[in-house]
């Protein structure tokens, strides 16, 4: 079986696996790395949203071989120990889920919308999910919550700016 | 006398589902009734495995700590259409000497929030932080059998078992302590994990606890709960106790396991919904590592990897005997062809029959009369995270780890099927990614067990959404034939009401009509069918509500006024008035094609308004903005209730505009995510929330009950916005096609029904 060089959540190793094996497959039971889920195989329901690259990426979709030399992150190295990402920490004061099942793909997803779109408007950030399902309902909180942390990052990028210069 | 229109055949129902189900809930007296729990079929496999010998031990230690099980009688409940859950209630505790306490509990976490609101009814009767307290859930060896979590029981029946079991510790502690102090008990109280007194006297609950195993039980007046108005936690919005770790991506839900050995299983259904194996070919060149286990229809592969597995099953030639199935275009004929009489079954929770006064002789007898029909389609659960399991065997005892809604169930279901004694089998049950009903049987763990018993060793089977859509059982689809008399002044006299195939649950009326005939008819179905949230309430609520606005309409009548002069609950009253007034019902906005709906309920003991407005263009419906009054009696979690009621409406248009199970002769048409549409970002209209807080009255579960009223408030606002009645749900299919026939030429259209 080849072997491929991945790099995820920052480390580098090299995986010997199948060229069809799925990065979804490859992170979820090779790795551990489970918070990204399987909803439905053909890139319907975001459940397995990663980002590659910075792009959101469905994993159930993209074999382990398309990603080889690529930066591939998920949900697992978001948080630092002591603190939570604030597209997180706006999810959980927003408690913007209910199973959580599609908490880390809705996240991913947020991350690389806020990345490009520091301020999105309520039609962009739905625009941007139309991808995701969630069958407990919550989209209105997941609105909300990406609101309130577009408005967290852009004060901390602002704070960041004004150290730089003073 | 007229004869009677409506008349079904008597033919014995040959779906015939006796069922391990039905054993378990329907002879045991005063046990727990899951919703329409006929509805399951019977187990599809039967594996003996012989007989076995070795019996575990039911309870594992608990490890360090005080372990106290309470158990005592239970008195009658209170609330009439909730029966009581057994002839005791019993629940364990664990008090460690850190101060931590451990509930265990038989429900489980589905996400609509039953593990933070069992945490605060443990916080608020040991007075401790919710931080102090974790919960044991669903996993059978360790906790009582508090039923499935379903039919929104969790808060009428769980919360108030905890309550009082805790209550009842609680008096044990301060019987002790008063004892071990020579003092009365009337002097302590409980504060900061401790029992206080004089002094500032303080005994930890953990050394409670201890001396409390020697205590004689406090008399019924002193171990009342806490009074809801000295509630401190419950009533409260505490967060979700497990949200850190659900944006984490940290959960374990059942797909996620991972034990040492672990293989991979895949079934093989093959193209057709119901077919028998005729041929199986290619085995022989599958690889070595692969396993295939065939055990008369069960056919399943098991492999050291998911890819191997799923593509080991996709390349086995199998040869299917397929069954031909129902026509989608007949299915009401058939329904009507296999159909039963309704029949009264006392003290059922969802009665088939509830009869007053003489309704089919007041329909006829009536000046005014209407009759009308409405149906509803199939459609799935789709919970986000497919059934899944994982299996072990050592020897003869079997463990299955499997995101369910029914732990004690899924245990029976899997010692019936493989034949050997319940006290061997243990099922835990993983917080799962949803299940609204769809989560209840128990075939992926049946199935998953089957497979490690061929491989000898764990194996995790999760199933594909293709699995999903074809193996587990839909919303049943439903026919609804309504007809009502009214006297001159436009009041409801008499009302027949038929319900055929989908249940007997929200049959009952929130209306004062004189007299009435409302009927659950079984029949035949061809789709696999059971539980989902809220279930035939949504047809019946969808049939009653429609058939109440058509009569407004007709009288050119306002659809509240028109309810109002039929509704004497106060309650419902009200919650409709505050609806009205914050909605800003009957201010149209003047807007070409813009209309506003609502329909009302008392639904699991929750009174329900519910208004929306929406944009109706061509084919196309764009839902604006929603309100959602609801009173459930006592608000125990006011946010997690507003994030359930909101969710609950949201998924509740899928199944009222667009989805819904099709097929054709022998294949489901709708077998993937890209082939049934869900309600997505764009479908999202604006959803306020209007709770009513009644401390005094306890609290409805209200998981459910706002599935029922979002079709019927949206068919409303169709016809006020297009002028065409859609009866059919899901209603835009049903729009197009009346919009269709409306374009077709004479004599080209096709029979109004």
């Amino acid at each position: 079986m080849p072997v491929y060089r991945l790099t995820i959540n920052g480390t580098a190793r090299d995986v010997e696996t199948a060229e069809q094996t799925l990065l979804l497959d490859l992170l979820r039971d090779t790795l551990g790395l489970t918070g990204t889920k399987y909803g439905c195989g053909e890139g319907q329901c975001g459940a397995c949203t990663v980002l590659v690259a910075g792009k959101p990426v469905k994993a159930c979709l993209t074999t382990a071989s398309q990603v080889a030399g690529q930066p591939v992150e998920t949900i697992e190295a978001l948080a630092s120990p002591q603190q939570l990402h604030p597209i997180q920490d706006a999810f959980l004061s927003h408690a913007a889920f209910q199973c959580g099942f599609c908490t880390p793909g809705m996240i991913m997803a947020v991350k690389a919308l806020l990345t490009e779109t520091a301020s999105p408007s309520t039609e962009q950030i739905e625009e941007r999910l139309e991808g995701h399902i969630c069958r407990c309902g919550t989209h209105p909180r997941i609105v909300e919550a990406v609101k309130t942390a577009a408005k967290k990052i852009r004060a901390a990028n602002s704070a960041e700016e004004g150290n730089r210069r003073a | 006398m007229p004869k009677r229109p409506f008349h079904p055949s008597d033919e014995p129902h040959p779906g015939g589902a006796k069922t391990a189900y039905r054993q378990r809930t329907e002879f045991e007296p005063g046990a727990l009734e899951p919703e329409r729990f006929e509805l399951f079929e019977a187990p599809r496999y039967e594996f003996g495995i012989g007989p076995a010998f070795s019996r575990r031990a039911f309870w594992q230690s608990a490890g360090a700590g005080i372990l106290l099980t309470v158990c005592f009688p239970l008195r009658a409940q209170k609330s009439g259409t909730v029966s009581s859950p057994g002839e005791e209630i019993s629940a364990r505790y664990l008090f460690e000497e850190s101060g931590s306490i451990t509930g265990f509990t038989g429900k489980v976490e589905l996400g609509q929030g039953s593990r933070t609101l069992l945490t605060q009814a443990v916080a608020e009767e040991f007075f401790v932080p919710v931080s102090q307290v974790s919960l044991v859930m669903g996993d059978t060896s360790r906790v009582p059998d508090d039923g499935g979590t379903w039919a929104s029981l969790t808060t009428p029946q769980t919360v108030p078992a905890v309550r009082a079991t805790a209550a009842f510790a609680r008096a044990l502690f301060l019987a002790a302590a008063a004892q071990a102090w020579g003092i009365g008990a009337g002097e302590l109280r409980l504060a900061d994990g401790a029992v206080a007194g004089p002094q500032n006297r303080r005994m930890p609950l953990f050394e409670a606890a201890k001396l409390a195993k020697e205590s004689a039980p406090p008399p019924p007046a002193e171990r009342k709960p806490v009074p809801p108005g000295e509630w401190k936690v419950l009533g409260q919005s505490v967060p979700p106790v497990r949200g850190r770790s659900i944006v984490t991506g940290a959960p374990i839900y059942a797909s996620d396991l991972r034990l040492p050995g672990m293989l991979f299983g895949a079934m093989v259904r093959g193209p057709h919904y119901k077919a028998k194996i005729e041929r199986i070919r290619g085995a022989e060149r599958l690889p070595a590592s692969v396993t295939v286990v065939h055990d008369g229809d069960f056919l399943g592969v098991v492999a050291p990897d998911a890819l191997t597995a799923r593509a080991a099953a996709q390349s086995l030639g199998v040869v299917w005997d397929a069954s031909t199935l129902v026509q989608e275009a007949k299915l009401v004929e058939h329904f009507k062809e296999s159909a039963r009489e309704p029949v009264f079954v006392e003290g059922a929770r969802y009665p088939a029959l509830l009869q007053k006064g003489d309704a089919y002789n007041g329909y006829f007898a009536a000046p005014r009369k209407l009759a009308t029909a409405y149906t509803t389609a199939y459609v799935a659960h789709v919970p986000l995270e497919t059934s899944s399991a994982v299996a072990v065997w050592e020897g003869d005892n079997l463990t299955v780890y499997y995101g369910c809604q029914a732990p004690f169930l899924t245990m029976e279901l899997l010692a019936k099927t493989f034949r050997i004694p319940e006290a061997n089998v243990r099922v835990v049950a993983s917080d799962t990614g949803s299940g609204f009903g769809g989560k209840q049987g128990g075939l992926v763990a049946v199935e998953a067990a089957r497979l490690a018993r061929e491989a000898g060793k764990p194996v995790k089977l999760c199933f594909t959404r293709d699995d999903e859509f074809q193996a587990n059982y839909f919303r049943p689809a439903a026919l609804v034939e309504v007809r009502s008399g009214a006297n001159p002044n436009g009041q409801i006299q008499a009302f027949d009401f038929h319900n055929y195939n989908s249940g007997a649950s929200g049959l009952p009326i929130p209306y004062n009509f004189p007299s009435y005939y409302l009927g659950y008819h079984p029949a035949a179905t061809p789709l696999r069918q059971g539980s989902y949230r809220a279930l035939a309430a949504v047809a019946n609520t969808f049939a009653r509500e429609l058939h109440m606005e058509e009569w407004a309409v007709g009288l050119r009548e306002d659809s509240i006024a028109f309810r109002l002069r039929h509704i004497d609950d106060a309650r419902l009253k009200e919650a409709i008035a505050r609806g009205a007034e914050k909605f800003g019902w009957g201010k149209g906005s003047g807007r070409p094609g813009v209309a506003q709906g609502m329909a009302c309920t008392i639904e699991k003991d929750a009174r329900l308004a519910f208004f929306v407005e929406l944009q109706a263009g061509g084919k196309d419906v764009k839902l604006l903005r929603a309100l959602m009054v609801f009173d459930p009696g006592a608000v125990l979690n006011p946010d997690n209730l507003r994030n359930q009621i909101t969710g609950n409406v949201i998924q509740a248009i899928g199944p009222a505009l667009f989805e819904q199970i099709q097929w054709d002769e022998t294949r489901l048409r709708t077998r993937r995510l890209s082939q049934y549409r869900l309600p997505r970002f764009s479908d999202v209209p604006e959803v306020e929330v209007e709770l009513i807080d009644r401390r005094e009255i306890p609290a409805a579960g209200a998981g459910e009950a706002p599935n029922t009223v979002v079709a019927p408030a949206i068919a409303a606002a169709i016809r006020r916005a297009t002028g065409i009645w859609v009866r059919d749900l899901p209603l835009l299919p049903a729009l197009a096609a009346a919009l269709d026939a409306r374009r077709a030429p004479r004599g080209q259209r096709p029979p109004a029904r």
